[in-house]
């Protein structure tokens, strides 16, 4: 039984410490909706102060796991305990894979349920998270290098008619490990919001 | 009593928690259905304090014997108080409330109520236990080899099975601890508001290590072995999913447990109609949305079984 400031980074996001950028994502955006204030399925087990101190918690593993520097830190000033997390980690993965294995899969639910509002500044936010560059996405993509910096600045009298904003954006999207169609949905809210259409 | 000659292989799982209205009743009724018809030799029991209807879920009429008719000697064999269902493979047995209703009821009498319900055999039994927190229904919880919290995604149904498995959890620590002041130090947390000023099971963990090493070490293992499943019913979002896992997240950072998320069985008006009717959905609409989440768990259920260990 630890307490959440007793446990590791990878404790706290219920991550193996082998956990990839997108893994670490994923946990992250999980947790961030799990111990958000008006989250029900937290409802009078915690107290305020203790949904801020977990999510807070949160908040500084995935700070220091999501950047190469301080995770290679922070896994080497930690080695023992962390090992010591992975062992009941991957007992547990066990048990989470089985809740997965049914027809009626766990598998089909977007992982990114946070309401966030998927715009140009965060695609960029959350590519800068993962740690890839914007010519590596161009080369996935087969997108322009300057529409994608278009579509990240919000720069709307340079972006492309709707029809080709939507496959970029969907493109970029699954690149992130992101639901392609909320990040449309999103995006394109900012884009009517500020007259996109008509600037062009 | 004696036990079954099948009990190496036989598995009891109590279905409780919350409040009532989130379909214990409906979901034991149902799962059972499903398992007998994979062949599997179930008795369903009903123990809900508040107001037994699993008959009427299974469409039997009353009256029929029960477990009370035992008890007073108005029938001698306790096989002859199992009820047919007239589906095959499936038995359903009545009454338990009575005895669990007692005040008097002692944990021990508890104990021989459930080994002579183990003794009537059968490879599963589910025991309905219906809504609330009362001391009986949260040691059969804590005896069966498995409990089922169902929830719906409510703030109500959450409060209430919090509230339930704090109870559970904290009996469970004070039944493991010899020392009288952890003991005492276990009934204060359970009270929320006490002197210590602990808050949370963790707090409590450390002020009982300081008290009496050996209980805390006892508690640790008892907050490992206990492992509650949870089915989230009427859920009508993918939100509403996500949120077993949630709940699983935020057991593991309070208690320190591991919730095992069984499933989930989707809002579907499909079971209102099949209750009205007095005939279980498995058998009324066996391909609607409803009944394919509850056949989905009922296969867990049996591939658990195999594995299952006894949560005493």
């Amino acid at each position: 039984m630890k307490w959440i400031n007793e446990q590791t980074y990878y404790e706290i996001l219920e991550i193996n410490p082998e956990a990839t950028p997108k893994e670490i994502q994923k946990a992250y955006d999980r947790a961030k909706e799990a111990f958000r204030h008006d989250s029900i399925a937290i409802y009078t087990l915690f107290s305020n102060e203790e949904i801020q101190e977990i999510q807070e918690a949160i908040e500084e593993a995935y700070r220091v796991l999501m950047n190469e520097a301080t995770r290679k830190e922070y896994d080497q000033t930690h080695r023992e305990r962390i090992r010591g997390t992975f062992v009941k980690e991957e007992s547990r993965r066990v048990e989470r894979e089985e809740e997965k294995g049914t027809t009626l899969s766990f598998k089909e639910i977007a992982l990114h349920l946070e309401e966030m509002e998927y715009r140009g500044k965060s695609l960029k936010e959350v590519r800068e998270r993962l740690g890839i560059d914007l010519k590596s996405i161009s080369e996935e993509t087969k997108i322009h290098i300057k529409i994608l910096q278009a579509i990240e600045e919000e720069d709307l009298p340079n972006l492309p008619p709707l029809v080709y904003l939507k496959g970029f954006l969907k493109a970029y999207a699954k690149l992130l490990n992101l639901d392609p169609q909320k990040v449309i949905e999103g995006y394109l809210r900012v884009f009517h919001r500020e007259g996109g259409e008509k600037k062009r | 009593m004696n036990s079954s000659p099948m009990n190496h292989q036989q598995t009891l799982w109590t279905i409780g928690g919350g409040k009532g209205g989130s379909g214990k009743s409906f979901l034991a009724a149902n799962i059972g259905i499903c398992l007998s018809k994979l062949g599997v030799q179930v008795i369903l029991v009903d123990a809900d304090l508040g107001g037994a209807n699993l008959h009427t879920l299974l469409g039997i009429p009353p009256p029929f014997p029960s477990l009370s008719d035992f008890i007073q000697k108005k029938v001698q064999n306790l096989h002859d108080v199992l009820i047919p269902s007239g589906i095959s493979n499936l038995r359903l047995l009545t009454g338990t409330q009575d005895l669990l209703n007692s005040a008097d009821v002692k944990s021990l009498q508890r104990r021989k109520l459930l080994r002579a319900i183990r003794s009537l055999g059968g490879d599963c039994i589910i025991v309905d236990l219906g809504g609330g927190n009362a001391a009986s229904i949260l040691d059969f919880f804590l005896m069966s080899d498995g409990g089922i919290l169902v929830v719906t995604p409510e703030p109500t149904s959450v409060e209430n099975t919090y509230r339930f498995l704090k109870s559970a959890f904290y009996r469970r620590l004070r039944q493991s601890v010899s020392s009288q002041s952890v003991k005492s130090l276990i009934d204060q947390a359970m009270n929320g508001k006490n002197e210590s000023g602990i808050r949370n099971p963790y707090e409590l963990f450390r002020e009982a290590k300081r008290l009496n090493l050996e209980d805390a070490n006892r508690m640790m293992e008892e907050t490992e072995a206990f492992r509650p499943n949870l089915i989230l019913n009427q859920v009508q979002s993918k939100r509403d999913i996500e949120m077993g896992f949630f709940i699983r997240s935020a057991c593991q950072k309070y208690f320190g447990i591991h919730l095992h998320y069984l499933g989930y069985v989707v809002y579907d008006q499909e079971v209102g109609s099949s209750i009205r009717k007095r005939r279980p959905l498995i058998l009324e609409n066996e391909r609607c949305r409803a009944s394919q989440c509850i056949s989905e768990i009922a296969s867990k259920l049996l591939q658990s079984q195999t594995r299952a260990s006894p949560m005493e």
